[in-house]
């Protein structure tokens, strides 16, 4: 463990950074369609889905801070081989924990190029009509290649500094369009079933998973804050935001329109008007503005990504950034891969199933492989003793 | 500094200013033609073409103007004229014509002909709901007869007509005389279930333009008008606003009027359990106009003054129901809105609101708060 230590940045990260990290992961494209996805199924319930999908996902988080408690300072791609192989024959770890760390590796790589392909779509169709996709692509890219230059302790300081301009613009913009609300439009809210609350809750699910990068961040939290409370924390920061932002567009909007507009949120910036007419179309400083909301959300999972690949292959930080430039090439024709926009929707739609069971499924079997071995290994002791 | 170092800032340098020039989409001021308003009637000869008519100011001549003090004003914008299958068509054609990129961002005025309003106006609005350019702040508005007539005003108060027509929607709006119809409201009311639209309603001739009222939807057809005493009933008992003065013939007199100008309403919906719905409006306000003096004890005169305002809102409120339940049937109240939020199992899941409102019964009553009569005493 201690091979590349001689870094001081090692286990740093104070409470703060780790709320700021997740929440700013969380945060990202996934808002600008939240009041459309949420309430599809919930109508005008739609704002109770943040507030189930958080405290699933918080259940999620605990199981995930947990693992990192049990092997404080390892991250995920360290204590895979401890929890499947043994003492005795090391190889066994290895072979075995890498189609779980490939699978992790995968999925974080793929949701990257979603998010960045969501957002280009979103500032090619609403404001910068002329730029070629790939321009805001590569524009993205290269800031994410830019970050992945340095540490952790970097990343985590990025995004503590870019945690205001990703919180305040939401928070301005739900307050500012209730002077426009219709707060009819939010009941009646028992009419729906428990299966259609079930499916809101999974439409919008991609807006609540990104927290799967502190399966490597964890390792350099402070031994000394209170993760669990961290988790809390920022998943209560998020789940707020976003329930703020739904019943801001189910009020202003209604449920039915909602469904006809592709971008929800824009919408709502749209329509809100600032007084004395300072900034009109707003929506462009908002999208300005998000660029470091949705870059948040994809550099930290990029350097998740590459990060990892540097510890499995235990390399120092030239073969992290060398990394990093090689696999932005392929990753630019993943994001290309959607033919239009309804491509790119139904493929984030299963990026939040695959979040769904990365989520959920990998925890608990950690979990569950744990306490195998941990009852296997008390046995053999009592076995030694007898 | 070492030469190497110095090396690598000048690389940074030059990506960052060959970086932050801007994009594909940088377009200056004077290289768009802004239009400020659009006018969508039928072409006279061919019923099935749109007439677009836009109104685009010409920068140099407002700059100018100014100046010269005024005189020129009606110079100040260019009104031009196509047709088209659909809108888009239409705004084809008026690229064809223009030297410079149509830029949509500015429009704030969206005018529509009676004639075309009353045939429907789904097809019209797609293009509007589509292009992200256009404002969902922006007004639309029906015009009686023609809607180019609209843009083709010269009210010499302004240069910019649509300017001046903006000053006095946004006036009438502060005011609580003008409703605030935005395009995004017209959006959300047309796809909510519980409720149906309404446009704001202008006459224009060749010098002036006046506010007339509020046109009724159905879906995205106009049904009717209502005045400007049904409408303003209908933002006292709609959104809360106070409405225009109320001018009643005093009873009793030759020809004498008492003037009210409400400054607050407050309005209150109770559904009773036999499916009746009851508005309580509370008008706050001042006598600002009494043109007989009736003698009599100023108690008393409050009193008699408050009951009859009532009744005379009450009649305005009854003939405004008439109107959109018996006439038009179109639930631009949102009563069907407190319906489904508060009896969404008991009434709303078993009933089809858009014919049922037809026959909902409702009752409006006032409460009139006189408070002051002005710097007159009696």
């Amino acid at each position: 463990m201690n091979r590349r230590e001689g870094h001081g940045w090692h286990q740093t990260l104070s409470m703060w950074q780790q709320i700021c990290l997740i929440t700013s992961t969380l945060i990202g494209v996934g808002v600008l369609t939240l009041p459309r996805t949420t309430s599809s199924k919930l109508f005008e319930a739609g704002w109770i889905a943040p507030l189930i999908g958080s405290a699933g996902a918080f259940v999620s988080l605990w199981l995930i801070v947990k693992l990192s408690k049990r092997y404080p300072g390892e991250t995920f791609i360290e204590y895979s081989h401890k929890v499947w192989g043994s003492a005795r024959r090391p190889w066994v770890g290895k072979v075995f924990s890498l189609p779980w760390i490939c699978t992790y590796l995968v999925y974080l790589y793929f949701s990257t190029a979603v998010v960045s392909r969501v957002f280009g779509e979103v500032v090619v169709t609403s404001v910068l009509l002329q730029t070629p996709l790939e321009v805001i692509l590569i524009t993205m890219f290269l800031l994410v290649l830019f970050l992945c230059m340095h540490e952790v302790e970097v990343v985590a300081r990025v995004n503590e500094l870019l945690f205001p301009f990703i919180i305040l613009p939401l928070l301005f913009i739900a307050i500012a369009s209730f002077q426009k609300a219709e707060f009819g439009n939010l009941l009646p809210i028992n009419h729906v079933s428990m299966r259609s609350t079930a499916e809101g809750v999974y439409e919008g699910i991609y807006s609540y998973s990104g927290f799967e990068i502190m399966f490597v961040f964890f390792a350099y939290a402070n031994q000394n804050t209170n993760k669990e409370l961290a988790g809390f924390y920022s998943l209560l920061i998020a789940a707020l935001l976003y329930m703020l932002i739904v019943v801001a567009g189910i009020s202003v909007f209604g449920y039915e329109e909602l469904q006809r507009v592709t971008w929800p949120t824009l919408e709502l910036v749209k329509s809100t008007q600032v007084p004395g007419f300072i900034l009109e179309r707003l929506e462009s400083a908002f999208l300005a503005v998000w660029v470091s909301a949705v870059f948040t959300t994809v550099a930290n999972a990029y350097y998740a990504v590459v990060y990892s690949l540097r510890q499995l292959f235990r390399k120092g930080i030239r073969f992290q950034r060398v990394v990093a430039f090689v696999l932005l090439v392929p990753l630019f024709f993943f994001s290309r891969i959607p033919q239009n926009i309804t491509e790119v929707f139904k493929l984030a739609s299963l990026l939040g199933l695959s979040s769904l069971v990365i989520n959920l499924l990998f925890p608990v079997v950690y979990w569950v492989a744990i306490l195998i071995r941990d009852m296997v290994t008390r046995r053999e002791g009592r076995n030694v003793d007898g | 500094m070492s030469m190497g170092k110095f090396l690598r800032y000048f690389a940074l340098l030059i990506v960052c200013t060959s970086l932050l020039t801007g994009c594909w989409d940088r377009r200056e001021l004077e290289e768009r033609a802004s239009v400020l308003a659009i006018a969508i009637d039928q072409d006279e000869d061919d019923e099935n073409l749109y007439k677009m008519t836009v109104q685009i100011p010409i920068p140099i001549k407002i700059a100018g103007s100014s100046g010269k003090g005024g005189g020129s004003g009606a110079d100040a914008v260019k009104i031009m004229s196509v047709t088209g299958r659909t809108v888009t068509d239409a705004a084809n054609n008026l690229q064809m014509r223009l030297n410079q990129r149509l830029f949509l961002g500015h429009t704030r005025i969206l005018a529509l002909s009676e004639e075309i309003a009353r045939k429907g106006i789904q097809d019209i609005m797609d293009s509007f709901r589509r292009e992200p350019q256009i404002r969902r702040l922006l007004w639309p508005i029906v015009v009686r007869g023609k809607a180019s007539t609209l843009l083709e005003i010269k009210p010499r108060i302004e240069p910019i007509p649509v300017v001046f027509l903006m000053g006095l929607i946004e006036n009438g709006m502060k005011l609580g005389r003008i409703p605030d119809q935005t395009l995004g409201d017209y959006f959300n009311q047309t796809s909510n279930l519980t409720m149906e639209p309404f446009l704001n309603y202008v006459e224009a001739s060749k010098n002036e333009v006046s506010w007339k009222g509020v046109a009724v939807f159905r879906g995205h057809k106009m049904m009717g008008i209502l005045d400007h005493l049904q409408t303003w009933a209908l933002i006292q008992l709609r959104n809360e606003k106070p409405g225009g003065d109320i001018v009643i013939a005093l009873p009793k007199t030759k020809n004498g009027y008492v003037s009210f100008r409400p400054h607050f309403a407050k309005k209150k919906v109770t559904i009773q359990d036999d499916f009746s719905a009851t508005f309580h409006c509370e008008l706050q306000g001042d006598i600002v106009e009494l043109t007989e003096d009736l003698h009599i004890p100023p108690e008393q005169f409050v009193t008699q003054m408050q009951a009859l305002i009532k009744k005379e809102m009450e009649n305005r409120a009854k003939k405004l129901l008439q109107q959109l339940q018996k006439q038009y049937n179109s639930d631009i109240l949102k009563l069907g809105l407190t319906l489904r939020a508060k009896h969404y199992h008991d009434y709303w899941k078993t009933h089809d609101w858009k014919k049922d409102f037809r026959d909902f019964p409702i009752r409006v009553k006032y409460t009139i708060k006189l408070r002051r009569l002005g710097m007159e005493m009696q």
